[in-house]
């Protein structure tokens, strides 16, 4: 049997995060957390996340786009795919940008609050898609 | 040189009483100088338009006293001039010979009042000390509104933005519990989880609207000059759209004329637009109905007609269903839910964007918007800006 998807989400809010980390574990994934950029940041650097949840608009306003860029920054994590999900996107259609736009590499954008179903879809496509990982975190986890 | 008045006129501030005076008669320069020099006014003289020009570009003075009659520019000219660098600058024009029509088409090129020569000092004094206290209002006024825009907006996104955090987090556990936990759920708490997000869903709506309205109101919300490709943006808001929301079972398609030119804005805005018309014509609609979304090229716009085969609106509410707030009230409608902002914005960034959005409905048959919306690149409709200082329920 394949290990478990780790999925690292970063947001201020805990009961965001609360509801989200059931939804993942009950659908098989492991999940993690931090409640801010630069402890995600950390996080993600060790753990070796296959997705990463980013809030934008945390303690410092524009917070999640700084901590996108230093993801993308990262040697292990530049191909990691992120899902931006904020409340400033709500109700709008949903932006898709390829990782390369390096103004916003995020894979996508979903409103806040997401729906779980989409959710989901969303992200067993982008973990399936996803380039294997440079980095110790990679080996052996792959399941194709 | 400035000189402070002594007594009557101690109500001018020392600064922002600057005269500019334009006059090729060195005479009449002088004593426009005395006379308001006396009644507390700074005030610096110039021979010619240009000089005088160059100065109020500098200075930006509240008031400038212009000759009509004058070699190379004439008054005239001096006014359309100044009038691209300040609007608010207050012009009194001075005229040797006094025709009323003169006199008109001086105001009409934006003079604020006219002096024929000879004038007594204190007919000066008198026109000068008006004009002054209007150029003071109008300061203050645009001050006030200003001031009142910005402390509207910071209530609208403090209240908006913190209001909205708690119900995302209570509106995301209510998801997850549905989506993840159904089966473990009681059958009547599952009723009220189910109806809780209905009504939560209710209150968001209402925060994103308002909130969308405060960011249209303060000119933040439409990008004029971003394109959108209407065809893929409409296709991908009905394939949103499509699933049957309750029991109703209505077909929504849409009617693309081939090569469409790209609509000039963003398209947020311009997607508000296009799911506030369809998810209206939806629910407005009649079980086995049809939403039909048309679009065409029409010169310089597109026109986007959204039509159902719904319950329409009757004549005497059509003219209120752009109001803040305002829900058509029928029979029909009274289990539709609904903020009553829906076609504000729809309307507000319509205008914005430099189009138009018009209704035709008959109560029993249907409703359809016409929207008409300009192709991208075309040079902006001067007026669309100035709509947007209309005030709630007078944008009818």
């Amino acid at each position: 049997m394949s290990e478990p998807k780790k999925v690292l989400i970063i947001d201020d809010d805990p009961d965001f995060v609360s509801a989200l980390e059931a939804l993942f574990n009950s659908s098989g994934c492991e999940v993690r957390s931090a409640v801010n950029g630069k402890d995600g940041l950390v996080l993600a650097k060790s753990y070796g996340p296959d997705l990463i949840l980013l809030d934008v608009m945390m303690t410092e306003r524009t917070e999640g786009f700084f901590t996108l860029q230093e993801i993308r920054r990262s040697p292990g994590l530049a191909r990691t795919p992120v899902i931006v999900i904020s409340s400033i996107y709500a109700e709008q259609p949903i932006f898709r940008v390829s990782p390369e736009a390096g103004w916003l590499p995020a894979n996508l954008f979903l409103p806040k609050p997401v729906d779980p179903g989409r959710l989901l879809e969303e992200a067993r496509r982008l973990m399936e898609t996803a380039p294997a990982q440079v980095g110790p975190s990679a080996s052996g986890r792959r399941e194709r | 040189m400035p000189v402070v008045s002594s007594g009557s006129q101690n109500t001018i501030p020392r600064k922002d009483n600057l005269v500019i005076v334009i006059d090729d008669d060195e005479i009449m320069r002088l004593s426009c100088q005395q006379i308001l020099v006396k009644a507390g006014y700074k005030v610096e003289t110039f021979g010619n338009g240009h000089e005088g020009i160059r100065r109020i570009r500098q200075a930006r003075p509240p008031l400038l006293v212009v000759d009509i009659k004058m070699p190379e520019l004439d008054g005239f000219e001096v006014i359309n001039l100044v009038r691209q660098i300040d609007l608010d600058l207050v012009i009194v024009v001075i005229t040797g010979y006094a025709t009323i029509e003169t006199a008109v088409d001086a105001m009409k090129a934006g003079a604020y009042d006219f002096l024929p020569k000879p004038f007594t000092p204190s007919e000066l004094r008198l026109i000068i000390d008006r004009g002054h206290e209007r150029w003071r209002l109008t300061k203050e006024t645009q001050r006030l509104r200003r001031e009142k825009k910005e402390v509207e907006h910071k209530f609208v996104t403090l209240v908006t933005h913190q209001l909205k955090a708690p119900l995302v987090a209570v509106k995301q556990y209510l998801d997850v519990l549905l989506y993840s936990f159904r089966d473990q759920l009681p059958e009547k708490g599952l009723e009220w989880v189910i109806r809780s997000q209905v009504r939560l869903g209710e209150m968001l709506t209402i925060i994103q609207d308002w909130l969308a309205l405060a960011k249209i109101d303060r000119g933040s919300f439409c990008d004029r000059s971003a394109t959108t490709d209407i065809a893929s943006l409409v296709t991908e808001i009905i394939g949103d759209q499509q699933q049957p929301p309750g029991s109703n079972d209505i077909m929504i398609k849409a009617e693309l004329a081939p090569n469409l030119p790209g609509v000039g804005g963003d398209s947020v805005s311009i997607g508000m637009v296009v799911s506030n018309l369809v998810s209206n014509a939806v629910k407005y609609n009649r079980p086995g109905g049809t939403v039909t979304v048309e679009v065409t090229p029409d010169q310089e716009f597109v026109n986007m007609k959204v039509k159902d085969t719904g319950i329409g609106i009757p004549e005497d509410q059509l003219p209120r269903i752009f109001e803040e707030f305002y829900r058509v009230r029928t029979q029909e409608t009274q289990d539709i839910p609904g903020t009553g902002l829906g076609l504000v914005i729809c309307k507000r960034v319509i205008t914005d964007l430099g189009g138009t959005i018009e209704i035709e409905s008959r109560a029993g048959e249907g409703t359809t918007f016409i929207v008409r919306l300009p192709v991208a690149g075309r040079k902006a409709v001067p007026e669309a800006r100035s709509l947007r200082e209309t005030t709630p329920g007078e944008n009818k």
